[in-house]
């Protein structure tokens, strides 16, 4: 099986090579037949792949030790559950994974598009196959192939890293790697548009839904790591602006902003080149996310694993396509021209122009941060950089204006906003927002940048639930049906319209708990058994720990060792449970590892970590009196919303996503700018 | 105001704002990354090091790492100079360490983020462990 899968790979390059020419040459000379042939090549790449990392999977499940990564990333006692997972738990899996997701999506777009939009196809298949081709190029060539075998078989692989084994683990990558190859397939029709000169709203309304797919991946991805993080490395936290978490967040930012930008030249025939530019953009920082973080190329504590041949080659392959689509815009720079103005600050294109800078100065003060010690180094010739507080100081302030504009955005209209139209949209939203703000500080808080945070995202929540109330009321009326069924009419007629709002909603309290995360508490305690130890919460009630003690177990399966401690917990006094908090010393791993106990309600978290104690040493070899441990108790408030923001968030994208029966003729009428908004041409952007 | 440049002003003014945010975030947040060695020597030459934050990496001094549990949790340890092991600081740290840190002879390699106080003894924020070259951290090793 795995020597097959091998093959497959081997076999798979020719093929994609090949392909791409028959694409680009059956595209320039009108050769229906050489661009079909190039579409059979994506269906056997596809298969080819599908082989070559069943090759991968088989090689794990059964233990097959003379490969390196097998042998790197696994072994015998491992889970099954895990071993399947290999295929993404180390870089050259994840390069064969993430190029078979490629090709994945890349039959899908060619067999979605077998019958319409074919004069897209030709160069869409080419640029779909170049990519591919370049990623087999480096799996291939650049010393990375994952079926690189030992020079004698071992009988044991050593082990995947234990934070690695985590239910997060084997679904958090796949997630991020759908996110950042579907797209690829925006990208595709974004250069065939272009090669092809048919810069009409065509080839936007067929991408539209690729895009928001991609971005749908992105964001559950994110989120998957947010929560991997926070469970897993223990410290209390999600979000550390680690170069690698960045890499993740770039696309994504770029990604929204897109989402809202087109919607400008959908209505109003602008940003043809902005949008143009923020397709390439997002579809670059895709790539440059997935070899950001083996390359070595910025010191993280968590990157070693350096292969500067690759940074290399990726290096180079950013910097050709990054030409090629800027040349290409220059290009057809006349046919880009907009068709209409901007009339006035106070009109629905300008605040979703602001959206865009606004995203786009985030995205660039975090990558400007992220590489800021290759650039600090190179100016001053000394080693600097800058840690998460640089990251927040920017983003906090922009986050927040982003925030206010979400209110602002659906609710204002377009080209010109009237007195009356503001007046009537704003006036309630506003008054419950400063109304949160006021009741906050009233109670005494001073954190003045999460209070007006607060204050945003009560007035954001507001208009979108007026949004939701009027839409229902008036539907009900028109069709004399009672509110529930009212509701779900009003959202299927207009899937995009209300999906936006309901992410938005997801946002707004993701926004709350960052605002929420400067009210945590965190205290360090040693204790004794029977000893406790008291924290209050931010909410005004307090929790009682009390430690019961530590369990233990020596040479389980996998494990050297295991230190469970207990703690009770009562809350005003009250009992309401236990929590548990664990060190491991897996037989593979040279650390021990900390499981952390977590008590999670709707409103907070508590957050209990274990310490690196000494102590436990003696609790290990049963001294009865040392039984000693460290703990640091936190409270996390709201931290939970920024889950059930995240699951809001998807599930708003996937109701923009579902395919719904009026689609087609809708996305045609609005595939034409309707005549009466044009007007004369104005600033090309 | 010519309609024309309303997109340009506001290009213009986000692009100033960002400007300032990144220009105080990092004027105000930068760190310089040094070597023991490093430190040590470029704190005679310019005092004003003291008051600067500073990351230095190295190696755990074997057997320096004592937790002082009276009074609250205080770690203290030594951090040695990965090329010249005679050259090392005094660390004081005041949360919990990494599980991958250790003083045995697994030569734990640190980076300690902080002050060096003027009685030479480094007060670290934060400390950070790395361990061993084929172990990569959790969300990296798969990104």
């Amino acid at each position: 099986m795995t020597i097959l899968g091998e093959l497959a790979l081997w076999i798979a390059f020719p093929v994609a090579l090949f392909g791409t020419v028959l694409a680009f040459v059956g595209g320039r000379q009108q050769r229906g037949d050489l661009v079909l042939s190039a579409e059979r090549a994506v269906y056997a790449v596809f298969g080819l792949l599908t082989l070559a990392s069943a090759g991968i999977v088989a090689a794990f499940l059964g233990d097959r030790f003379e490969y390196w990564y097998v042998w790197n990333y696994s072994n015998r006692e491992l889970d099954v559950f895990y071993k399947a997972a290999g295929l993404w738990a180390g870089q050259r899996g994840s390069l064969l994974f993430w190029v078979l997701l490629l090709a994945m999506f890349s039959v899908i777009a060619v067999f979605t598009n077998r019958k319409k939009n074919r004069e897209f196809m030709p160069y869409v298949t080419g640029v779909l196959l170049t990519v591919i081709t370049f990623f087999l190029c480096v799996l291939l060539f650049a010393e990375v192939n994952p079926f690189e075998q030992l020079p004698f078989a071992q009988a044991d692989g050593r082990g995947l890293n234990p934070q690695l084994q985590n239910y997060w683990m084997t679904i958090h990558p796949p997630t991020l790697y759908l996110g950042f190859t579907a797209f690829t397939i925006p990208f595709a029709f974004a250069i065939s548009a272009l090669l092809t000169g048919r810069l009409d709203s065509r080839w936007l309304v067929i991408i539209r839904k690729w895009t928001l797919l991609s971005w749908f991946f992105l964001s559950v991805g994110v989120i998957f790591g947010m929560r991997w993080a926070y469970e897993e490395l223990g410290w209390g936290g999600y979000w550390f602006w680690d170069p690698v978490e960045n890499a993740s967040l770039l696309p994504w930012l770029t990604a929204t902003a897109f989402l809202h930008s087109v919607m400008i030249q959908e209505n109003r025939g602008m940003l043809k080149v902005w949008n143009m530019g923020l397709v390439t953009l997002t579809w670059t920082l895709t790539i440059f996310a997935t070899f950001l973080t083996r390359s070595g190329l910025i010191e993280s504590v968590h990157s070693f694993a350096t292969n500067s041949t690759i940074a290399l080659i990726f290096l180079a392959f950013l910097g050709v396509t990054v030409s090629v689509s800027i040349l290409l815009i220059i290009w057809r720079y006349d046919d880009l021209k907009a068709e209409n103005e901007i009339q006035s600050f106070a009109s629905r294109e300008a605040a979703f122009l602001l959206n865009n800078l606004l995203l786009l100065g985030i995205a660039f003060a975090v990558f400007w941060g992220t590489i800021f010690p290759l650039i600090g180094e190179a100016l001053t010739g000394k080693k600097v950089s800058v840690g998460p507080g640089f990251f927040n100081s920017v983003n906090a302030p922009l986050g927040m204006v982003l925030l206010g504009l979400m209110g602002v955005g659906p609710v204002i209209a377009w080209r010109r906003a009237t007195k009356r139209n503001i007046k009537k949209n704003f006036f309630m939203p506003l008054g419950v927002g400063l109304g949160v703000f006021a009741l906050l500080v009233a109670l005494g808080s001073r954190q003045w940048m999460s209070l007006i945070t607060f204050g945003l995202s009560a007035f954001v929540f507001t208009v979108i639930a007026v949004e939701f109330f009027k839409g229902t009321k008036a539907r009900a009326r028109i069709e004399g049906s009672a509110p529930p069924t009212a509701l779900l009419h009003l959202v299927s007629r207009n899937r995009r319209r209300w999906g936006g709002y309901i992410v938005h909603v997801g946002i707004v309290m993701i926004f709350t708990a960052f605002a929420a995360a400067s009210f945590k508490m965190e205290l360090i305690q040693t204790l004794e058994p029977g000893e406790s130890v008291t924290i209050e919460s931010p909410f005004g009630h307090t929790y009682t720990l009390t430690y019961q003690g530590v369990s233990t177990a020596l040479r389980t399966r996998n494990m050297e060792w295991q230190a469970q401690a207990l703690l009770t917990v009562a809350r005003n006094g009250k009992p309401v449970g236990s929590i548990t908090t664990e060190k491991r010393m897996y037989l593979t791993y040279p650390a021990p590892v900390t499981e952390v106990g977590i008590r999670s309600t709707a409103f907070e978290d508590l957050y209990v970590i274990l310490a690196n104690a000494e102590d436990l040493g003696r609790a290990l070899s049963n001294d009865a009196g040392g039984q000693r441990a460290t703990f640091e108790v936190q409270i996390n408030p709201l931290v939970g919303w920024i889950w059930y923001g995240g699951l809001m968030v998807a599930f708003g994208a996937m109701v923009g996503l579902w395919p719904s029966k009026g689609s087609l003729a809708e996305h045609r009428s609005k595939a034409t700018p309707r005549e009466a908004t044009r007007e004369p041409v104005g600033v090309t952007v | 105001m010519n309609k024309n440049h309303r997109f340009l002003i506001g290009l213009v003014g986000v692009t100033a704002v960002v400007t300032y945010l990144i220009w105080t975030g990092v004027s105000k947040t930068m760190v310089y990354y040094l070597t023991p060695t490093e430190l040590l020597a470029q704190v005679i030459e310019d005092p004003t090091l003291h008051d600067l934050g500073l990351k230095v990496s190295g190696r755990v001094v074997r057997g320096s790492w004592v937790a002082d549990e009276t009074g609250g949790l205080e770690h203290h340890f030594r951090v040695e100079d990965l090329e010249d092991p005679s050259v090392s600081f005094p660390v004081v740290y005041r949360n919990l360490l990494p599980d991958t840190f250790n003083d045995s002879d697994e030569h734990v390699e640190v980076v300690v983020e902080g002050r060096f106080r003027q009685d030479g003894v480094f007060e670290a924020t934060e400390v950070l462990t790395k361990c061993g070259s084929r172990y990569e951290a959790a969300p990296e090793a798969v990104t």
